[in-house]
């Protein structure tokens, strides 16, 4: 991977960490918080590869995860995110780059995100998922999740174009 | 297909974080306190900046939604006159945290809690099942774990893990939350637990004989040497009782004083009263409250009362 490639996925990542830490989950929003960092990952996997999608996914997962605001064990996050950044990639068939098709994979990918925690964080033994919540918040979340990514996508497969052409070119 | 150098990369993620949850998985300090300690604080000095950026955006939340059904007219408004808004929110902002912080001195006087003010800087997200957040006070500031954290309203939760200039808190809304509470004008003790709704909590009476109902206001009840949680805060107002007198379950609805989701001004009490100030510190003590009603300045006969009562232990 390219070291300009790593620094423009770090960024994202860091942004996403960041916005998502500080401003969506502070505004009261009903359901899920805003999933601004699993559309990102999202987005980078479809910009750049699964292989970037999943480095992306585990980079925002351990952020998150390590965050002074978070109380998850550290990794359930990397896990799960990194799975969805290589499968988002893996999935979107490179033939058919339609922004629906790219929604609809952003909003199963927030779903999952949301549904996965539920899941891990149950099987690993943790007594917070109140699972009465679980359909609720994992709905609100693709909701949320289609329409953080009606703007994200385009605008990382816009600022990742020049990477792609460099790379190709070298 | 993937090339063997994307499928190397890929197994070696995978396998760093199954191994990060399980040494995670193992408690205690473990090997990730001093990675904790590290993205606290740059994660969490980065936060405390953009919280300041944020905050006129956050605090206004409320005003938009007002403000939405009238659009047509909010069209007709010039430059200047958003301008003049924007400067009224921030405003706004700032009278709303004033008021926050003189109500948190308020309850801090009157039951002479010693706190270190703090601002909340980030909040976990909703998905991840835990009420926590980023406060932008740490051990510098003198913060400890287990600490009581509390706003103008009552309580809010404890302090989790401390860094250098921030600390985690859990609220009591989470549900690995349990605070000894006590009913306010009574001796009826039991357990307040976060259900993970920011509006109810479970109030579980230890004594199934005990005597509650809506309308009671529950106070914390006070853990040795005030941590984690002081004695005399007030948590919240019960909403519904649940079984009859003598079940073994009797559980009541507590709906907490404090909003979780509007948090901003938080106060740390780094020292607890010397003695349990009992139920001065709710809002508007209710009528079968013996004790007088709380004054700025608590009168000699109130400290005799409240000298008188034995301080419980542990909670």
């Amino acid at each position: 991977m390219a070291i300009r490639e790593g620094l423009f996925i770090g960024t994202c990542i860091f942004l996403a960490v960041l916005i998502e830490l500080t401003l969506l989950s502070r505004l009261g929003i009903p359901g899920a918080t805003p999933d601004i960092v699993v559309v990102i990952v999202v987005a980078i996997a479809f910009a750049t590869g699964p292989l970037q999608g999943a480095t992306a996914g585990f980079a925002a997962g351990i952020l998150l995860d390590l965050s002074p605001s978070s109380d998850t064990l550290v990794g359930v996050n990397a896990i799960i995110y990194l799975i969805i950044g290589f499968a988002a990639g893996f999935w979107l068939d490179p033939r058919d780059r339609r922004l629906p098709v790219m929604i609809g994979i952003a909003a199963l990918s927030t779903a999952a995100a949301a549904f996965g925690t539920a899941i891990v964080d149950t099987v690993l033994g943790g007594e917070r998922v109140n699972w009465a919540e679980v359909p609720w918040i994992t709905l609100s979340a693709a909701l949320y999740g289609a329409l953080l990514s009606v703007l994200i996508i385009p605008l990382i497969a816009r600022l990742a174009r020049p990477l792609l052409t460099e790379m190709s070119v070298s | 297909m993937l090339s063997r150098r994307a499928r190397i990369i890929l197994s070696i993620l995978v396998v760093a974080s199954l191994t990060f949850v399980i040494l995670d998985l193992r408690g205690g300090d473990g090997p990730f306190s001093s990675a904790r300690a590290a993205v606290g604080s740059i994660l969490g000095g980065i936060q405390r900046g953009a919280a300041t950026i944020v905050s006129p955006i956050t605090g206004a939340g409320e005003w938009w939604s007002t403000q939405v059904g009238q659009s047509g007219q909010i069209r007709e408004l010039t430059a200047e006159n958003e301008r003049l808004n924007s400067a009224l929110v921030s405003a706004e902002n700032d009278i709303a945290r004033a008021n926050q912080l003189d109500a948190l001195l308020k309850v801090a006087g009157v039951g002479r809690y010693r706190v270190i003010p703090a601002e909340v800087i980030a909040v976990g997200p909703a998905q991840d099942f835990a009420w926590t957040v980023a406060i932008d006070a740490g051990s510098l500031d003198g913060l400890e774990d287990d600490m009581t954290v509390i706003n103008g309203d009552g309580l809010i939760g404890r302090v989790l893990k401390v860094f250098d200039s921030t600390a985690t808190v859990v609220l009591i809304v989470d549900p690995e939350s349990s605070v000894g509470g006590r009913v306010a004008g009574s001796q009826e003790i039991g357990i307040v637990s976060g259900t993970g709704r920011q509006n109810s909590l479970e109030f579980q009476l230890l004594d199934p004989l005990g005597q509650v109902a809506s309308g009671d206001a529950v106070v914390t009840f006070g853990s040795k040497g005030g941590r984690p949680y002081a004695p005399g805060l007030p948590i919240g107002e019960v909403v519904d009782v649940t079984g009859t007198a003598g079940e073994l379950s009797r559980v009541a609805t507590v709906k907490p004083f404090v909003d979780v989701s509007e948090l901003s001004v938080v106060g740390v009490v780094v020292k607890p009263p010397r003695e349990d100030p009992r139920d001065s510190v709710l809002p508007n003590a209710p009528s079968a409250i013996p004790t007088p009603a709380p004054t700025p300045t608590p009168s000699s006969s109130q400290e005799k009362e409240t000298a008188a009562t034995p301080a419980p232990s542990d909670g």
